[in-house]
């Protein structure tokens, strides 16, 4: 069989251009666009999971107890550089939203010790809760295989968006935005 | 004979132009898992007795980077070689490249020193003299902790071998004392 060059060559750059958009779009999916499936139990547009966890003090904080209130959970690390750029944006967001229902769940999913994540918070000016990780919690969240992972909550619970790796504390602002826009629903009980 | 050979130009330049554009698009946090690999490191001679270096060449996957063996910030994971200590032979002195500072796209201010590509490791091993000649396989970890511009991954271990022949010293010159005379008596 007499096989054209030229046509093996269209064929192959076909085959590279889908390549090309299929990696493109799966990876907008992930990683801005609202969507309905995600590896794990979190969805984007589904209820954010709850967890239970422990402050750097010892007390026990649910997620649902913040419910009637728009919540960035903030996965992070000591060790992670690009978290350490984005903490004190979180800060001086915190301070801004907060009268408007807003906080920030900041967990540290770190081998360092409580002790030392302490230290580490008090040094950046961190005004909100810190947790210690669990790997379950970050299962239920996509395995959290890198950091920093935002996952933006309203205030009925449902994840609104999330974002993987640093972004520009403006794009940051923006998702914060959104879930304090979002109005609670009224038969929603008010925690904290 | 020529038809063949245009044919696997063609099918090499469209793999390949798949492969780019691939690699394109996966140039974005959490596309690709970060890797560091050792070349396969050779075996270096070493007289027992007396110290030799073994170089340890890594390579980090593109897109990425590790901090250098001293990162700017305490807090910041530093690149690691921890040898396991063998009986007959010294891990001495582990001697690493000094890293390459770069700055984050979102924080030009802040500096990191870190080691991107391709980077070399020096290993200090001495063989006591009392070591039996022979080849010796010697064991550790290197510890690195990766990112790419906008994330970071959790630390990670990789093993590392390597192996040195120790070979016997040239013979010690033997001193010998002067003539002397067997008639002179003192």
């Amino acid at each position: 069989m007499k096989r054209d060059p030229i046509i093996l060559v269209v064929v192959a750059v076909v085959i590279a251009g889908m390549l090309f958009f299929a990696v493109k779009r799966s990876h907008q999916n992930s990683a801005s666009i609202p969507q309905t499936s995600m590896s794990g139990v979190a969805k984007v547009g589904g209820p954010a999971p709850n967890f239970t966890l422990e402050t750097l003090d010892g007390k026990k904080v649910s997620l649902a107890d913040y419910r009637g209130k728009a919540v960035l959970v903030n996965f992070w690390a000591t060790w992670c550089e690009p978290c350490n750029v984005e903490m004190p944006w979180l800060v001086d967001l915190h301070k801004k939203y907060a009268a408007q229902g807003f906080e920030i769940l900041g967990v540290a999913m770190d081998d360092a010790s409580p002790k030392d994540i302490a230290k580490f918070a008090q040094d950046k000016g961190v005004n909100y809760p810190v947790l210690i990780g669990q790997d379950a919690v970050g299962n239920a969240y996509g395995g959290v295989a890198f950091l920093p992972e935002n996952f933006y909550v309203d205030r009925n619970g449902k994840m609104i968006d999330r974002a993987f790796g640093l972004k520009g504390k403006p794009e940051i602002e923006d998702d914060i935005q959104k879930i304090i826009a979002s109005a609670p629903d009224q038969n929603v009980a008010t925690g904290n | 004979m020529r038809k063949i050979g245009k044919t696997i130009r063609a099918v090499i330049f469209g793999i390949t132009a798949a492969l780019c554009t691939l690699s394109y698009a996966q140039d974005s946090p959490g596309s690709q898992a970060p890797s560091v690999t050792m070349a396969p490191p050779g075996i270096t001679n070493v007289t027992r007795g007396t110290s030799g270096k073994v170089e340890l060449q890594f390579r980090i996957m593109h897109g990425f980077h590790i901090n250098s063996n001293a990162p700017t910030e305490e807090y910041l994971i530093p690149t690691a070689l921890n040898m396991e200590a063998p009986t007959d032979i010294v891990v001495g002195r582990i001697t690493y490249p000094d890293g390459q500072n770069i700055t984050l796209p979102f924080a030009p201010d802040l500096k990191l020193n870190v080691y991107s590509g391709d980077f070399s490791i020096l290993v200090n091993v001495r063989p006591l003299s009392s070591v039996i000649p022979g080849k010796y396989a010697l064991h550790g970890r290197l510890k690195y902790q990766a990112c790419d511009k906008a994330a970071c991954y959790p630390p990670k271990e990789m093993p590392v071998t390597f192996e040195v022949k120790v070979v016997k010293g040239a013979p010690a010159a033997v001193r010998r004392n002067p003539a002397q005379s067997p008639h002179a008596h003192y």
